[in-house]
């Protein structure tokens, strides 16, 4: 990573660096520990009881009793948790999924020099700074049976469709929410990456005779490799933290077709005064997320130097 | 802190005794002996437009009556009150005076959170003596081993409204063809549902789909009409796939076929009487406080019926009650307590009142007496549903089970389940639930 | 592997796109940026059809908000939603109170952030490691769950209803440490030796060295901080149970709660609620999209 320096310069440094090291360890320390301490107390420390309490049978008024694995026990064989995870898992995958190809898509598209670029990349950016509890205001009205989207549909001749009112489209409708919005955030991300790759590499693809195609699989899309696996990474954690939306458009419904993980661990917790079993629900959640996280990296840096 | 709190408990009893034996049954008047201590009661209630004028209003008035008493308010939207009270109760920073769905309060009883009603403040000698008060059964869902632990602000029915101008429309007159039985109002269907190709320009009848509590709402009376029950008496035992049950979901779906379109509803838990109220149903199944929303709307204004809800057999009638209570926080110094059942008593003390601000029963006796309820529209249907209501079912797992009922209804009229096995399955979820603990 | 130093450089210094091509390639590949231009349209629409059916929402009588078919364009225009909608409730006090609570959180993270993404990106220490990836972990887990073990630790401090207790548990984040981490990954170490060698202290170094080098990704970094702490729900909606603290987005779902909401004043509160993220956006949108691009780079 950093420039090449003559090996004597570099031993000299070194030998300076000796002398200071424990020096700026402890300042390393010093301006973490800020950071360390306000994480410590208000993430980690709530983040370790909520594990403990997913040990526990505790209804949020009378004092915790451990139970051991009764609540995990009891999940794995539970109808419902099980179909609320398969929502979450549903959502995640069809909503990460398009996202990359459609924000690459879009990166490259904007990518050529176009007329008012930068007025249109800035509407396109839009649905990033929506608030959400607008934004499931906002799309819940478009999604009325005689409402924004079905007009525009019936423009190109397809049949209104039901949305939010049948289990069957309501978890596609929220999809398509999530979609919306992560798209133009990663296009961004996509397009600082392609404008990254030096000219030299496509120069030398034309040269040889490549085609536009190959020229796309062999060299822009390996070169973004890291970039792919920072977007896919982050797309997942904030899909399976999803809540708000499903929360104020459907409260899970029709039938739970779009009861997500962290709204049935929120029910759980605070309709059905059951926290230790929301707590257990979490621990599955947060599991889950650690190993795709992990699992995405492992496969996009397999190989790699 | 303690001596001084039952200082102030002895005090507020004593001041609260006498007041009641100079003022028995006479509106709230100044009390003969004021309690010296400064108390502060906090009271949160979900935001409905004119309750929290009203109640705004009954927390200044209070003020001249009870100058030592602070009243703080918390207003949260009806979507947010179950977490909210749920976190404080969790964390011991709970309200003295706490509102929810009446539904909630088997569960807030078994865990232990509520005050029984003070008797002294409410100058009543005994239980049986406080429930005569009120209607036969209005204080059902607030009794728990015949002690009162909550005071309905509202028992409300479920009547059916209907659209005099869209009746009309079809050639039917509102009173003489308004459907008594559901065999009538599937008749009624074809007559006024009016349909544009794929599109539902109008709806005869539909029932509610914006939650499941709603969909319970016309559910429960609907099985018990057919000679059912949902829950047992003690709300440990779940019938959800009774025959009766069966046959009235079976009911709800054929019904649903010829008079609604589920799709088209613009409900929403915030607004669930929007498609009355814009003329995209005909009738409706809702309570008597969406008479002032029904009236000031443009589509239907004062040009509506209230007919008493639809019957297998209108012999045997069976309807619902329902509505929102206010409880105490048995965890509060027994001061803040006496002095939050005070509070209860000076705002509950007007009902003819709270008819006319906020179009709430409250199922006590004498109101159907009052000259507000003899001009409120059609509060003879109201008081007559009420008298013939159940309320709405009650146990520890009132949430769980009402979920899976709402998602077995949904599940029929949606996908086009078999009303028998989908509400097998939720008698199989409940039961899941039931037996846990 | 693209070189980190000449990416950040180019972007820093707004150089044309690579794309960039002579005439004679412009001319043949016409018909293709037409198509692009088509392309890149659609997307536009479809990012601001919500938007655009928000503001006209706000615009529209009640008469005609459910009309079938539906009306486009607003007519009459119904200008009295916003001053409604204002007045119905207090929402000067809610917009104070969201705009005071989302600054600090930004400050705080901006300034706690970036010093621990220096520390983590240009330090060495024992548990550097661990500390990195238990910091990352904390991003994990929802707040639901965590989130009556927290109140129960601000209650200790006796920080309910106060503005303490809305900011202090999100004045840093996992994701501001992790940004500004891989943001600090590419900036060369010369730069900071050499400044050693000359005899600046640590701070100096950091302050007037580092922290300028990484601008876009602090404007990132805060712009992003923003919007969540703009649009926090759940937490305000534990801890304030006083009027006077009320933020804007619990004022919305109570503005939904009334009932025969006006679909015209929700709208315009929704489109008042949007408009300081749009602004701030607009003001600094270069430095934002810049800054998620070059944070993109590193992983």
């Amino acid at each position: 990573m950093s420039s090449a320096v003559q090996p004597r310069k570099l031993a000299t440094r070194r030998w300076l660096h000796l002398g200071l090291t424990e020096k700026q360890a402890l300042f390393g320390y010093a301006i973490l520990f800020p950071t360390l301490a306000i994480l410590f107390l208000f993430r980690f420390l709530p983040m370790i009881d909520a594990f403990a309490i997913s040990f526990t049978k505790y209804d949020l008024i009378h004092p915790a009793q451990f139970i051991g694995l009764g609540n995990f026990i009891d999940l794995i064989q539970d109808p419902l948790f099980r179909n609320s995870a398969r929502v979450s898992l549903i959502y995640v995958v069809f909503s990460v999924l398009p996202v990359w190809p459609l924000s690459l898509g879009l990166a490259v598209l904007f990518n050529r020099s176009l007329f008012l670029k930068d007025l249109l990349r800035s509407s396109v950016f839009m649905p990033v700074v929506m608030p959400a509890v607008v934004m499931a205001v906002v799309w819940t009205f478009m999604y009325q049976q005689d409402g924004v989207l079905n007009t525009v549909l019936g423009w190109v001749g397809i049949d209104p469709i039901p949305w939010l009112r049948s289990s069957s489209t309501a978890l596609p409708a929220v999809i398509l929410i999530g979609i919306w919005r992560a798209t133009p955030y990663y296009m961004v991300i996509f397009l600082a990456g392609l404008q990254a790759i030096p000219a030299e590499y496509y120069e030398a693809a034309e040269i040889d005779g490549a085609s536009r195609w190959s020229t796309f699989k062999d060299i822009t899309l390996p070169l973004l490799k890291p970039t792919t696996l920072l977007v896919m990474v982050m797309t997942v954690i904030v899909a399976m933290k999803v809540f708000a939306v499903p929360m104020i458009m459907t409260q899970g419904g029709p039938s739970d077709a779009t009861r997500v993980l962290p709204l049935f661990i929120y029910q759980t917790a605070f309709e059905f005064f059951d926290m230790g079993r929301a707590a257990a629900m979490s621990v599955f959640l947060f599991v889950a997320v650690m190993l795709f996280s992990v699992a995405q990296i492992r496969i996009f840096t397999r190989g790699e130097d | 802190m303690s001596r001084s709190q039952k200082y102030s408990a002895v005090l507020l009893a004593g001041a609260a005794m006498l007041y009641l034996q100079a003022a028995f049954g006479a509106p709230p008047a100044a009390p003969a002996a004021m309690p010296t201590e400064k108390t502060t009661i906090e009271i949160w209630w979900h935001e409905y437009g004119p309750m929290t004028a009203y109640l705004k209003e009954l927390i200044q008035e209070y003020k001249q009556v009870r100058p030592n008493v602070t009243v703080n308010t918390t207003i949260t939207s009806s979507a947010d009150i179950n977490q909210k009270i749920s976190v404080a109760l969790a964390t011991g920073t709970g309200p003295d005076i706490m509102d929810n769905d009446a539904s909630f309060y088997s569960l807030y009883y078994s865990k232990g959170v509520l005050e029984p009603l003070n008797l002294t403040v409410f100058g009543a000698k005994s239980y049986p003596d406080f429930i005569a008060r009120y209607t036969p059964g209005g204080l059902d869902a607030a009794t728990f081993d015949g002690k009162v632990y909550a005071l309905p602000y509202q028992g409300n029915s479920m009547s059916l409204f209907i659209n005099n101008k869209e009746f009309r429309a079809a050639g039917l007159d509102p009173k003489k063809d308004a459907p008594r039985t559901w065999d009538d109002m599937m008749k009624l269907g074809p007559k006024l549902k009016i349909t544009q190709g794929n599109r539902t320009v109008q709806k005869a009848f539909d029932f509610p789909y914006h939650s499941n509590r709603w969909e319970v709402q016309d559910f429960q009376p609907l099985t018990e009409q057919f000679g059912g029950k949902l829950l047992s008496d003690d709300g440990k035992t779940a019938y959800l796939n009774s025959p009766a049950a069966v046959k009235a979901l079976t009911l709800w779906r054929d019904v649903t076929k010829v008079t609604g379109d589920p799709r088209t509803t613009m409900n929403t838990s915030s607004n669930p009487n929007q498609d009355f109220v814009d003329g995209r149903t005909a009738m409706y199944i809702t309570g008597p406080w969406a008479t002032p929303q029904v009236q000031q709307s443009a589509a239907v204004g004062s040009d509506f019926t209230v007919v008493s809800l639809p019957q297998v057999d209108p012999a045997k009638p069976h309807t619902l009650v329902y509505g929102w209570m206010w409880g105490v926080n048995k965890a509060k110094p027994e001061a803040e307590k006496a002095a939050a059942w005070d509070f209860i008593r000076f705002m509950l003390a007007k009902p003819e009142v709270w008819l006319d601000k906020v179009g709430f029963v409250q199922p006590v006796k004498g109101v159907e007496q009052s000259s507000v309820a003899r001009e409120f529209p059609f509060f003879d249907v109201h008081m007559k549903d009420v008298s013939t209501g159940s309320w709405y079912i009650r146990s520890e797992f009132t949430n769980e089970i009402t979920q899976s009922l709402g998602r077995a209804i949904e599940r029929v009229v949606y996908d086009g389940a078999d009303p028998k096995a989908s509400l097998d399955q939720a008698q199989t979820e409940a039961e899941r639930v039931l037996n846990k603990k | 592997m693209p070189d980190d130093l000449t990416a950040l450089h180019a972007i820093q210094s707004n150089r044309p796109p690579r794309a960039e091509e002579s005439l004679p390639h412009r001319a043949m590949r016409h018909r293709g940026d037409v198509l692009a231009y088509v392309l890149v349209l659609g997307a536009v629409a479809i990012s601001l059809l919500p938007y655009y059916w928000m503001v006209s929402s706000s615009l529209r009588t009640m008469e005609n908000m459910f009309r079938v078919p539906i009306q486009w364009i607003p007519d009459p225009v119904n200008w009295r939603s916003y001053v409604l909608a204002w007045h119905a409730q207090n929402f000067t006090r809610y917009f104070f109170n969201s705009g005071l609570v989302a600054v600090a959180i930004t400050a705080g993270n901006l300034l706690l952030c970036s010093l621990a993404g220096y520390s983590l990106a240009k330090f060495r220490y024992f548990g550097r490691g661990v500390l990195f990836i238990l910091i990352l972990s904390t991003m994990m887990l929802p707040l639901e769950v965590t989130m009556v073990p927290l109140f129960l630790i601000i209650k200790q401090f006796d920080w309910a209803n106060t503005y303490q207790g809305l900011i202090v548990p999100f004045l840093v984040d996992g994701f501001g440490v992790f940004l500004m981490r891989q943001y600090m990954l590419g900036i060369p170490r010369d730069l900071i030796d050499s400044a050693r060698i000359d005899g600046a202290s640590e701070f100096k170094i950091f302050w007037q060295i580092v922290l300028p080098l990484c601008k876009p990704a602090l404007v990132a970094l805060g712009v992003f901080t923003f919007r969540e702490a703009w649009d926090m729900y759940i937490w305000p909606l534990i801890i304030v149970s006083k009027d006077s603290l009320r933020t804007l987005p619990l004022a919305i779902s109570l503005f939904m709660s009334s009932y025969g909401t006006a679909w015209d004043q929700l709208m315009a509160i929704a489109v008042l609620g949007t408009l300081p993220m749009i602004i701030l956006f607009f003001v600094l949108q270069r430095a934002f999209i810049q800054g998620i691009a070059v944070s993109g780079l590193k992983e």
